[in-house]
């Protein structure tokens, strides 16, 4: 099997779990040329395979494994691959992204995607190796915890260096956050991935190979690649870098906090007055082992921990990132950082979005302290912010939902709250059903744009600025001009904020195509639409990403794709809004007191730069023909979803 | 004077860029297992390591070929003439450390013969973790030191304390 363009295996799997079948077939041009690879390929496989009569956890529905071009070949940071199904959290698109070494290995085993269909009557992993991929058997992996199965798989197939990307308890038993893990302790947190997994019976994906993934042009590629590092070896950024990896993402627990923007007691507030506690000096000082990296990466963020005594004694393991340190730690009211250590570690071995389980958890403290949830609600425990013996024991009994508070929260906090009544929805942080992570628009303007708009719900990853929280003009003025800068660059102002976060969009939608890390793009910024169109040509061997345009158009038609898929599911304008306590309580405490988001100004300006009706955010046929993206429009146009 | 290649695991966060440096000088493409030098995991102990050839100077793997295969090439450096060797892995199972290894796709074998003086492994890591060294003490001594905490983890030292 040759396939024509370079940086790509040049496979992919079908896998029929029903029939218990896989096809092993040649990857297609049309994937690479329109849309690259990652996000931008599920979202073509997604669109054609799955749509409102597809359930969730059924056996109709579909997971995409996808890696991307630059996955495997030197580009730093790389080293990421994701998973994208019609996630049972929300029940509109799902994907997660996760670092590790899954994704180079899957390449070198020969593929660029995963396809998984139906459902397997019996457990099953499945083997990628040497362009051939294999179903096995894994009832004895059924019901254990990440770490352990994934050391039998390797034992198994008597190859310490296989790579896996396996679910826990929690995707098995069906709570709806339920994450993958990678290489033991990257997790592929949100929207339910690994539940989805679970569903279908599919313990594991393991892959190792020694497949060489060739450059179509290895002397240009080289220096396209050498030069792009170059931006990031800019002295600029050397202090930046440096404390990334001494401190990893626990960076942002001090930075964050400090403008005021550190959800707090459930996002009550955005100031935590305990932040020291659980912040990165604490970390590096007492608990951090060592600084691990991705693949190929030059940044290294990742931090290996250790907890030598007490009862949360615990690793070496991977440290909590930023989001878990704030999901069970700040937003719990709780500074007991050894504690957040331990629930975080439980949450990768059980195999459960750290951010969701805090979330739902502070949900559930917070309508305890409200008087909604009381002792005869909650199966014994005592929800007091900060407790975090209850805390601990909830986290396994969400994992195997047991009991009727935990069962409750299995489900995320939009579903509970419907079932709770009452005024509990106020209380639950969520946008499309996403829990919210940790970010909040009451002190970033645009935060609050990107939660609405976000085709995952409330999280930041798919088009946070960092621009103007960090402060670059330089780079705003190049991007955006200089007549928007001062605006652009004022946290606090809506004004031009829908161009900028449409951008951002766009530009993550390449990033999470190619699939590569956001830092080098979100932050430090210095990856842009060049970047791709300076390497991907001599990689591939796909001329036309060489042109800026056509990099940036490819950007615009896997976003209105992603939205597409969702509209089609009956998302529109009014589904991109922002949780209550976001949009209309200002900010009770910290440096961003009194901060309140202008949601519609931003929106409206969005919406015309995505070629949307203001009215319900639905996408003109134009624009989508102008992307290539007829066989949308026609789609949408039977169902009255086009614009006008 | 022999060189050698020093790691330092103090500094190594486990990336296998040096990997892919070696795939691609080496064999014009992106394939760790067609790299001569490896990282491997041990993550239940919080260790990575990078696995070379030491460039010993009393070789096992040249002793154990019975073909005469690994001979000395540019500055002292032994390689692996390809063409005579018949990839029967005696060299392998010769070497205590894993710092030969039979390539999986011709079944021949591989060793790092430092490039030739300039190896890309020690250009291609971000972290300094790999550097060239020849035979003076010094850099005989931080060749240890740079592996002082993987035979501290495995209970190969024992530090006594005066």
């Amino acid at each position: 099997m040759t396939f024509s363009y370079g940086g790509y295996a040049g496979r992919y799997a079908e896998v029929d779990l029903t029939a218990g079948r896989v096809h092993v077939r040649e990857m297609e041009r049309e994937w690479a040329r329109l849309c690259l690879g990652g996000t931008g390929v599920a979202a073509k496989i997604l669109w054609e395979r799955t749509g409102p009569q597809t359930d969730p956890l059924g056996p109709d529905n579909v997971l995409v494994v996808g890696t991307g071009p630059l996955t495997g070949v030197m580009f730093s940071p790389a080293g990421r691959m994701m998973f994208a199904s019609k996630s049972p959290l929300t029940g509109i698109w799902g994907e997660s992204h996760v670092g590790g070494f899954f994704g180079p290995e899957m390449k070198y085993a020969g593929f660029d995607f995963v396809i998984v269909t139906g459902r397997s009557p019996r457990p099953v992993y499945l083997l990628l190796q040497d362009g051939e991929a294999e179903l096995r058997d894994a009832h004895h992996l059924w019901g254990r915890e990440t770490g352990e199965t994934t050391q039998m798989i390797r034992e198994e197939i008597a190859d310490p260096t296989v790579k896996t990307a396996v679910i826990g308890p929690a995707g098995e038993n069906g709570v709806l956050y339920g994450c993958i893990i990678v290489d033991q302790y990257r997790a592929a947190g949100r929207t339910g991935m690994g539940t989805v997994m679970g569903s279908k019976n599919l313990k594991a994906i393991a892959a190792t190979g020694s497949l060489p993934i060739e450059a179509h042009d290895m002397e240009r590629y080289l220096e396209a690649n050498g030069q792009e590092m170059e931006r990031l070896r800019d002295p600029l950024w050397t202090d930046s870098l440096a404390s990334l990896r001494k401190y990893g993402t626990t960076d942002l627990v001090a930075i964050i906090n400090e403008i005021g923007r550190l959800p707090t007691k459930n996002h009550w507030t955005g100031y935590f007055e305990h932040a020291e506690d659980i912040g990165p000096e604490v970390i590096a000082e007492r608990y951090r082992l060592t600084q691990e990296a991705c693949y190929g990466c030059a940044i290294g963020c990742k931090y290996v921990y250790r907890v030598r005594g007490g009862r949360f004694a615990g690793g070496p393991a991977g440290g909590p990132e930023y989001e878990t340190i704030m999901a069970f730690g700040s937003n719990c009211l709780n500074n007991d950082i050894e504690s957040v250590m331990y629930l975080g570690h439980r949450c990768d071995q059980l195999g459960m979005d750290t951010i969701s389980c805090g979330k739902s958890i502070s949900f559930a403290m917070e309508l305890w302290e409200k008087g909604i949830l009381g002792p005869d609600d909650t199966d014994g425990l005592s929800l007091e912010w900060g407790n975090v013996d209850t805390m601990t024991e909830l986290v396994e009994r969400i994992a195997r939902r047991e009991g009727h508070l935990a069962t409750l929260l299995a489900q995320g906090t939009r579903r509970a709250a419907e079932v709770i009544g009452g005024d509990a929805w106020r209380y639950a942080i969520h946008c499309k059903g996403l829990e919210a992570s940790g970010q909040d628009p009451r002190a970033h303007q645009s935060v609050g744009l990107t939660y609405a708009t976000n085709v995952r719900g409330a999280d930041h990853l798919r088009s946070l600025s960092s621009l103007e929280e960090l402060g670059y003009p330089e780079i705003v003025i190049k991007r955006f001009g200089r007549e928007k800068a001062d605006e652009i660059l004022n946290i606090m102002s809506p004004k031009y904020k829908g161009e900028l976060i449409w951008d951002m969009e766009n530009l993550y939608a390449v990033v999470d195509s190619a699939v590569i890390c956001k830092y080098g793009t979100m932050w430090p910024p210095v990856y842009y639409y060049e970047t791709f169109a300076n390497v991907l040509p001599p990689l591939t061997g796909m001329s036309e990403w060489g042109d800026v345009r056509y990099v940036i158009d490819a950007g615009r038609r896997i976003s209105h794709l992603r939205r597409a898929y969702n509209h089609r599911l009956g998302i529109t304008r009014e589904d991109e809004t922002l949780p209550h306590r976001l949009l209309k309580e200002p900010m009770p405490t910290g440096p961003a007191k009194g901060g309140l988001p202008d949601l519609d100004q931003m929106l409206d300006e969005y919406y015309e730069f995505r070629g949307c009706d203001p009215k319900t955010g639905l996408p003109r046929r134009d624009r989508l023909e102008q992307l290539g993206l007829g066989f949308v429009a026609e789609e949408l146009a039977t169902m009255g979803l086009l614009a006008g | 004077m022999a060189q050698f290649l020093i790691v330092d695991v103090h500094r190594c966060t486990g990336c296998r860029n040096c990997e892919l440096a070696c795939s691609v000088r080496n064999r014009n493409t992106f394939s760790p297992a067609l790299a001569r030098i490896r990282v491997v995991r041990d993550e239940a102990r919080g260790l990575v390591v990078p696995v070379v050839c030491l460039q010993c100077e009393e070789p096992l793997c040249r002793d154990a070929c019975p073909v005469g295969a690994i001979v000395e090439g540019v500055s002292g450096v032994l390689t692996v003439n390809q063409d005579l060797c018949i990839g029967c892995g005696n060299c392998v199972t010769a070497c205590v450390y894993g710092g030969i290894v039979l390539e999986p796709v011709s079944r021949r074998a591989i060793k790092c013969d430092l490039c030739g003086g300039d190896p890309a492994c020690v250009e291609a890591c971000e972290y300094g973790a790999l550097t060239v060294g020849d035979s003076a003490s010094t850099d005989r001594a931080d060749r240890a030191r740079g592996m002082s905490p993987v035979l501290r983890e495995y209970g190969l030292v024992t530090e006594v304390r005066e």
